[in-house]
């Protein structure tokens, strides 16, 4: 080996070890990955300040079928629980049987655990009211509009869970140690939140639809406005019995006729609904909703994949000649048994287009909601008219004299009628049973929907879901409902 | 010819050769050799041959080793010998016949030596001149003559010691004349040389550690020896990894290694593998040890891919996502020298941040000097599911599900779905365990390398061809080549040296979507037959034309999954360069330069034709394509530094570590194909859409040092250090330090013992103590990262964000203590050879995913662990050569392993996220269980205990948990025996583990009677009428016994003994005598069969002990013939 080469050898070997030996702090400083963005960057510009919103919707539809586990679950799993459904003997899916006999345990609920579902939401908007009001380089109407939206779906997010759980814990930070040791809120409290936040949402929101830039107006009713705050509110009054509110925020969406009027009822729940307050975008290629995927009963009949159909107590409620029993329920016959089914979304075809919107809100339920406002406050003229403006859609007649003169059977005309208006939507039934305490009498007695159900038992407890043991078992200061 | 070393100067060389050549020429014309292998006799006939040639042959036939100094031998005698199968001895006395020379035996090798000249002469000669001491010059070498730089040479009893330069030379200055030098180096046996006056030159050769003690251990950037190690260090080599017909080279270490404990997750090839050293440290993720490939770290985890078929490696840290198979698996276990298992503070602490789980240090193969070898290997065989299990026939499973029915009071109906009582032939019985998990997989194994080289470069090249097919029927298989090359250089001054070496391979995998073994085992043995009489799919359509296949939850006939199916296709390149430059003799500098490519390219495909009749109008094919990357590059300078100071041997080593791990996985799925054939082909999607995208980048910085002092063998300590920053940590966090001591005493060396307990030949206490970490978290969960929500339609065109994790701004490094104490004990010269070793590592601030309720949003956060969790225990292991002849011998080695882990603190336990499921003074991973009481005789339904005693039929999550079931192995171990005659080895490897696991003895959920599900036979001693005392419940057609076996599945009864011993490896091999093989022109031939998991004997009712698995394939026996060919 020539000394010149030896030398050069020598240095060439320090340097790369002194190059190596330099401990670098900056080195081992990373910047997040280019697919990613970070809490501290996210607010700070408008469009990924949308696209968390954004992304909100987006997953609520993403499952690509109604059981798949999500808060968009509430138009299936409570109808099995309630008297909307029936569940086939051949069924081997478990979960779909829990809920159906009305046996779920701390351990059933499986992927269909609407607290585990609701919680990560609030979580998100929880964060985004942080950051959003914390943000300074945010278009000021598009920080408004978001705040407004954080908000709405906050509220929308504790109406189901204080409905299906009762006291739930109310989570209004991104803390994690302070929301790890979380006990239960009486429900007062958190409907006083839900009241508060749509409030604040109403005055918050665009009063117009909007695109995915938030800058212009959208013919798609797919991000909530001020009239799905005030919607959501006048259901929030309701269900609160704050019955003049609830009716003045009614008033509010049925007297904009500019925007809102009942559909046909083969329209209601298409994309151009002119009934439609707040709806989702379907967003599995492809696809239009889940609903009727998971409905419409092909025609190799009932089967391990498509095990439910609607309750003969379901069908037995439609009056003759009501025309959403026409429009929407449908049946397919296999042997001697015909099965029906929910026909409200109609398109199930693989790649046919996209005529289809997931409905959250529309104007039907504020008529009935307002009905039963008034209805309430003795106000019965105006509260049998806004019950027919909902019968003559289905092309029945107005409600007899003799009920719609008694406040008591104006009450039960109105549950009836959003018996039938409502079914296998948002969980309705489920909730009205509950809040009219009527569910003992309906699900409990003798020789009604629920025999057909299971042993024959039911127990009162049972209108409360139950709380999953792991999380009773992560956060010692829950407490299960009673009866689980 | 190879007695001699090659001298120092260039005219000794030529007269040296001279001289060989001489030798060598007599040695032909009068020699009447015969060939045979190592033995102690002799036979030679020459006439007239110098000493020098005369030994050499000696050596060869005999293998003993002589010892001499060059110039010594010149004064030799010429020898005359006719000797036919002499003892050596006797051959001995009349070679040294009136020669100046003595010799002495000292085991395997034969020092000569000047004889000592009459003092009387010496006194007339050089009365006053005579020295008292001498300086003495010498040089070290291998048996193949190659210098051995950085030997230590000392004079026993003496202060005097030094090094060998970077040409094996030393020099000894004034020492004693009769001074006795020892002189040690890694891997060779310590060898003692009479000095005997010669002042110029002794060229000593050392023999190769042929013990266990002396074999070369890799350690940590570094090589040590069991003698002289002070931490706990397993070493696993070639000769065990090819006893084995494995595709994974961690499957070679089972049973092998005390405290470490291995889990296959399937019998499929590619199987993720569980490793576990000296227990579970942490409560979720993290629990791997830290790889690392001919210096290069391994990843430990795959990215997240597009099936879990493969089964997972252990808990996945920080990832989420199918994770599953094993990374080792794509490194070729025969390219693999040693295997080093790395498992206390001392041994890892050099690791730092990485190694609170312990190391694995593989060593590849590398090229030797001398004539250019070629070795092949052909490997031919089969693997087999060992045990079914015991299931319903037809009429069995008929009279159960009417049984059902009639407890139920309902009676069965084709509108509910009841098809296998009314639609399907009740007269059909199929063993479904041999339709569907019951084929032969073929196993084949073809390599071939090519080696050799001279002084300075060697060179070896490797290839190897893998496949194996599955036990399911149709055409799946893993199909592999392997590529490994290695070459080293060193420059003529022996002091630059370069090696490089390379691994790769390309691995193409091809398996269906859902591990059959489920459908083999829950399938109604009346179910119809798979295929229709034309050969395709029987979809068995009742009058609607829906299938009536019963498999959960979608219906579809088990075979479709032939046709719906994932093929890995897989590259691997690990390689790594190493430059080092000897600066002085003590000073060396060094720097590694690796780089490994993991490319990983997936498909799963589902035609139409796997999708049931009905479903298809609403199924349409499709396809999902995955991409995954990961890349790493490491560069570690170091600079080492040895010198005797006194009497000690003194290591320096100073290194640091940059490293960069950069990964990116894509997914996206392909949706709308005109044709199922098109369908592997994203380009013929009619829409493509993506899934989801990761890219992370991981970066890494340490400095490390360690300092070893070794006083004369006998006094042992070692300090090592490392400062580590990594990425994986806040800014406030990112750097940490580690640090060991481990002091070893060979109390054997004191003349107290040597004098007092002679049976003893060696005796060693060593203890450690010192600290390790762990990063094996996710890449960046120190922010709160938010990706791009899935949805295959932009909502409003947009796409959405999501958060995907909390962020942990206090996240920190977490920290392991560990503590051992190890005995070694030699006796019988060796022969046998015991260790026992008591281990306690200390976890605290353990990162893992931390429980939340999901009030907070998430399930868990990254997070340190707030508690200490204690694993203790003792390893054991004895080595003995029990029978060592000339014809036979018989070794004998056992290990065993007593684990236990406890929770030892936990602050505020009582009211965080773990409140129910761990217990201070328990182990973390323990079950909390029911306590079954019996079948109720008047209902027949499963009854426990609540937390009083009374008996319940729903007892309480809450409350009635009240017995604790400790999953973890008791004891665990392996039993090996190697017997030789002549040239046939056979080797035996018994496995054993003492656990509990959770049996199948009441069948499968949710109860028996359900309609679509088959059960093992043990249902059969069931309840049936009021008054039966029988261990299961009664039969239920429906789901309203389903959480009564629910509850049985979380209490004690579900729980039961799943130790097993398993016969794990047998291997008899045959090597053909060496005068058959070369009249075929053939340097050596071997034959060989190897079985893998011939034998379980266990009382477990489940289909494999190890796998404990219902759902996935068990570990296959595999059975293989080969032939190993040198050329």
């Amino acid at each position: 080996m020539l000394p010149s080469y030896k030398i050069r050898l020598t240095y060439i070997s320090l340097l790369l070890f002194g190059f190596a030996t330099v401990n670098c702090k900056k080195w081992v400083s990373i910047s997040p990955p280019e697919t990613s963005i970070s809490n501290a960057n996210v607010y700070d510009n408008d469009n990924t300040a949308i696209a968390v919103q954004t992304g909100i919707y987006s997953n609520m539809m993403s499952p690509n079928s109604l059981t798949g586990g999500g808060i968009i679950d509430m138009s299936f799993y409570p109808a099995l629980s309630a008297d909307e459904l029936t569940l086939w003997p051949g069924n081997n899916n478990q979960l779909y049987s829990a809920y159906y006999t009305n046996l779920l345990t701390n351990q059933n609920t499986s992927y269909a655990d609407f607290w585990n579902a609701i919680y990560p939401m609030i979580y998100v908007t929880n964060s985004a009211i942080e950051g959003l009001n914390a943000s300074t380089n945010l278009t000021p109407a598009i920080k408004q509009q978001l705040l407004g939206e954080a908000e709405f779906m906050r509220s929308f997010c504790y109406f189901y869970l204080v409905n299906l759980y009762g006291d739930v814990p109310l989570v209004l930070t991104s803390n994690y140690l302070i929301n790890a040791t979380v006990a239960r809120t009486p429900q007062a409290q958190v409907w006083q939140q839900i009241i508060n936040d749509l409030k604040s949402a109403q005055s918050l929101l665009s009063p117009q639809y909007l695109d995915g830039t938030l800058l212009n107006s959208s013919a798609g009713r797919l991000r909530p406005t001020k009239w799905a705050a005030i919607a959501l509110l006048a259901r929030a009054y309701l269900y609160t019995g704050q019955w003049s509110n609830a009716i003045s925020e009614a008033d509010s969406i049925i007297n904009n006729n500019s925007l809102f009027s009942l559909d046909t009822l083969n329209g209601v729940f298409l994309a151009s609904s002119t009934e439609a307050i707040w709806q989702l975008q379907p967003v599995v290629l492809g696809w239009n909703t889940p609903d009727a995927q998971i409905f419409i009963i092909p025609t190799t009949g009932v089967s391990t994949q498509w095990p439910v159909y609607l309750s003969t107590n379901l069908l037995n409620s439609f009056e003759p000649g009501d025309l959403r029993r026409s429009d929407w329920v449908d049946s397919i016959a296999i042997g001697a048994n015909t099965y029906f089914y929910p026909y409200k979304y109609k398109i199930n075809a693989y790649n046919a287009s996209v005529t289809e919107y997931e409905m959250v809100l529309r104007l039907g339920e504020q008529y009935l909601i307002r009905a039963e406002a008034e209805a309430e406050m003795n106000d019965l003229s105006d509260a049998a008219i806004d019950v027919n403006t909902i019968r003559t859609r289905a092309q029945l007649p107005n409600l007899l004299n003799d009920i719609a003169s008694s406040q008591s059977s104006l009450l039960a005309a109105i549950q009836h009628e959003r018996q039938v208006e409502l079914f296998t939507e948002w969980g309705n039934r489920w909730l009205d049973l509950k809040r009219t305490n009527t569910i003992n009498a309906v699900m409990g007695s003798p020789g009604n929907a629920y025999q057909n159900k299971a042993n024959g038992y039911w127990n009162p407890d049972w209108q409360l879901y139950p709380i999953s043991l792991s999380q009773l078992q992560h956060d010692n200061y829950l407490v299960q409902n009673p009866g689980y | 010819m190879a007695s001699l070393g090659p001298p120092f100067g260039e005219l000794a060389t030529k007269t040296l050769r001279v001289m060989k050549l001489t030798a060598l020429i007599v040695l032909i014309g009068c020699l009447q050799v015969s060939a045979r292998g190592y033995g102690q006799l002799v036979t030679l006939r020459v006439r007239h041959a110098p000493l020098e040639a005369v030994l050499a042959e000696i050596q060869k036939q005999t293998g003993y080793n002589f010892v001499y100094a060059k110039i010594e031998l010149e004064s030799a005698h010429p020898v005359d010998l006719d000797v036919h199968n002499a003892d050596i001895q006797q051959v001995l006395v009349q070679c040294f016949k009136g020669q100046p020379l003595a010799y002495t035996i000292e085991e395997q090798y034969i020092v000569v030596k000047k004889r000592p000249v009459e003092p009387s002469v010496q006194k007339s000669v050089s009365d006053s001149s005579k020295p008292r001491t001498i300086d003495v010059e010498g040089k070290v070498s291998d048996e193949k003559g190659e210098a051995l730089a950085g030997a230590s040479v000392s004079v026993k009893n003496g202060k005097e010691g030094t090094l060998t330069n970077e040409k094996g030379v030393f020099v000894l200055k004034k020492i004693p004349p009769d001074a006795v030098l020892e002189i040690s180096f890694t891997g060779y046996k310590l060898t003692e040389v009479h000095v005997a006056g010669a002042k110029e030159l002794l060229a000593v050769k050392l023999p190769l550690a042929n013990n266990q003690l002396d074999q070369a251990q890799v350690i940590a950037y570094g090589t040590t020896t069991q003698r002289l190690s002070t931490g706990d260090v397993t070493t696993i080599n070639a000769a065990d990894i090819e006893k084995q017909s494995v595709n994974n080279p961690l499957l070679a270490l089972e049973g092998r290694v005390p405290g470490l404990f291995i889990t296959q997750s399937t019998g499929l090839p590619g199987s993720g593998i569980t490793v576990q050293i000296q227990g579970q440290n942490s409560i979720a993720n993290g629990n791997d040890p830290f790889y690392v490939i001919d210096g290069v770290p391994y990843t430990s985890q795959l990215l997240p891919g597009l099936s879990n078929i493969l089964g997972t490696s252990g808990a996945t840290g920080g990832y989420s996502g199918n994770i599953s198979g094993s990374p080792l698996s794509y490194i070729n276990p025969s390219d693999i020298l040693s295997i080093s298992v790395l498992k206390d503070a001392d041994a890892t602490a050099i690791y730092g941040s990485r190694a609170a789980n312990g190391a694995i240090i593989i060593t590849t193969k590398k090229g030797k000097a001398g004539k250019t070898k070629i070795d092949f290997n052909l490997q031919q065989g089969l693997g087999q599911v060992a045990h079914k299990l015991a299931l319903l026939n037809t009429s069995q499973y008929l009279q159960m599900r009417h049984e059902a029915f009639s407890n139920d009071g309902a009676s069965p109906s084709l509108s509910n779905g009841d098809y296998d009582l009314l639609f399907w032939d009740t007269t059909r019985n199929t063993d479904w365990q041999k339709v569907l998990i019951g084929g032969i997989a073929d196993y084949t194994n073809l390599s071939g390398t090519v080696s050799g080289g001279n002084a300075n470069t060697q060179f070896l090249l490797g290839g190897t061809f893998h496949r194996e097919t599955t036990v399911f029927p149709g055409n799946f298989q893993d199909q592999r080549g392997s590529f490994h090359f290695n070459i080293n250089n060193v420059s003529d001054n022996q002091k630059f040296r370069v090696q490089f070496s390379a691994n790769y391979m390309a691995d193409d995998n091809h398996l269906p979507t859902t591990d059959l073994t489920s459908a083999a085992l829950l399938l109604p043995p009346d179910a119809p037959p798979l295929y229709n009489k034309d050969g395709t799919l029987n979809w068995a359509p009742d009058s609607s034309g829906a299938t009536t296949w019963p498999y959960a939850p979608n219906p579809v006939n088990p075979i479709s999954y032939i046709y719906s199916t994932y093929t890995n296709k897989t590259s691997n390149l690990v390689s790594d360069a190493v430059f080092s430059y000897l600066i002085l003799p003590e000073l060396e500098i060094k720097t590694n330069f690796g780089y490994t490519n993991l490319q990983t390219n997936e498909t799963v495909v589902n035609p139409q034709s796997s999708t049931a009749p009905q479903n298809r109008s609403f199924t349409p094919s499709f396809g999902v394509y995955g991409n995954n990357n990961s890349n790493s590059w490491i560069i570690e300078p170091q600079v080492t530094f040895k010198r005797m100071i006194s009497k000690g041997k003194l290591e320096f080593l100073l290194g640091s570590t940059v490293e960069q791990n950069n990964s990116r996985g894509e997914q996206f799925t392909g949706i709308g194909f005109s044709s199922d054939v098109l369908i592997s082909d994203p380009s013929a999607a009619a829409e493509t859409v993506p899934l989801i995208t990761t890219v992370s980048t991981y970066k890494y910085n340490a400095l490390f040092g360690r300092l070893g002092y070794n006083w004369e063998d006998k006094y042992l300590i070692n300090f090592t250090a490392r400062k580590d920053g990594s990425s994986r940590f806040g800014s406030q966090n990112q750097f940490h330090d580690f640090e060991s001591a481990g002091v070893g005493w060979i109390f054997s060396s004191e003349d107290f013992f040597r004098k007092h307990f002679p049976v003893l030949s060696f005796g060693k206490i060593r203890a450690s103590y010192g600290t390790t970490g762990n990063d094996q978290i996710g890449d960046y969960q120190f922010l709160s990262s938010y990706s791009t929500t899935y949805a295959q339609v932009a909502y409003q065109g947009t796409t959405g964000l999501q958060p995907t994790s909390l962020a942990n701004p206090y996240l920190q490094w977490e920290e392991t203590k560990k503590l051992e104490f190890g005995l070694d004990l030699g006796i019988l010269k060796d022969r046998v050879l015991v260790n026992a070793t008591y281990f306690q590592n200390q976890s605290s601030d353990e990162l893992l995913g931390y429980i939340l309720p999901i009030t907070t949003g998430f399930n868990s956060i990254t997070n340190n662990f707030p508690a200490t969790v204690k694993n203790f225990g003792w390893e054991l292991s004895l080595h003995s050569v029990n029978i060592k002849g000339k014809l036979f011998s018989w070794t004998t080695a056992i290990n065993l392993t007593i684990p236990q882990n406890s929770l030892i603190a936990f602050p505020n336990l009582t009211t965080s996220s773990y409140a129910n499921s761990l217990i201070i003074g328990q182990p973390i991973n323990i079950i909390r269980a029911f306590h079954f009481l019996a079948v109720n005789d008047t209902t027949g339904i499963y009854q426990f205990a609540d937390s009083k005693g009374n008996p319940t039929y729903n007892p309480s999550y809450q409350t009635d948990l009240i017995k604790v079931i400790n999953i973890n192995p008791k004891v665990y171990g392996g039993f090996q025996n190697t017997f030789q005659y002549k040239g046939v080895i056979l080797d035996m490897l018994f496995q054993f583990v003492k656990q509990i696991a959770p049996n199948y003895t009441v069948g499968a959920y949710p109860g028996p009677g359900i309609e679509g599900e088959n059960q093992p036979v043990s249902i059969l001693n069931r309840w049936q009428e009021s008054g039966d005392n029988k261990p299961v419940e009664k039969f239920s057609q429906n789901f309203s016994l389903g959480s009564a076996i629910s509850y049985y599945n979380n209490s004690d009864a579900s729980y039961s003994d799943a130790s097993y011993i398993r016969l794990k490896n047998l291997s008899l091999a045959w090597q053909i005598p060496n005068e058959w093989v070369k009249k075929i022109h053939v340097e050596t031939l071997r034959v060989y069969a190897q079985g893998q998991n011939l034998i379980t004997v266990t009382h477990y009712t489940g289909l494999d002990p190890e796998s404990k698995s219902f759902s996935s394939l068990p570990p296959l026996r595999v059975i293989t013939f080969g032939l190993q060919i040198g050329l």
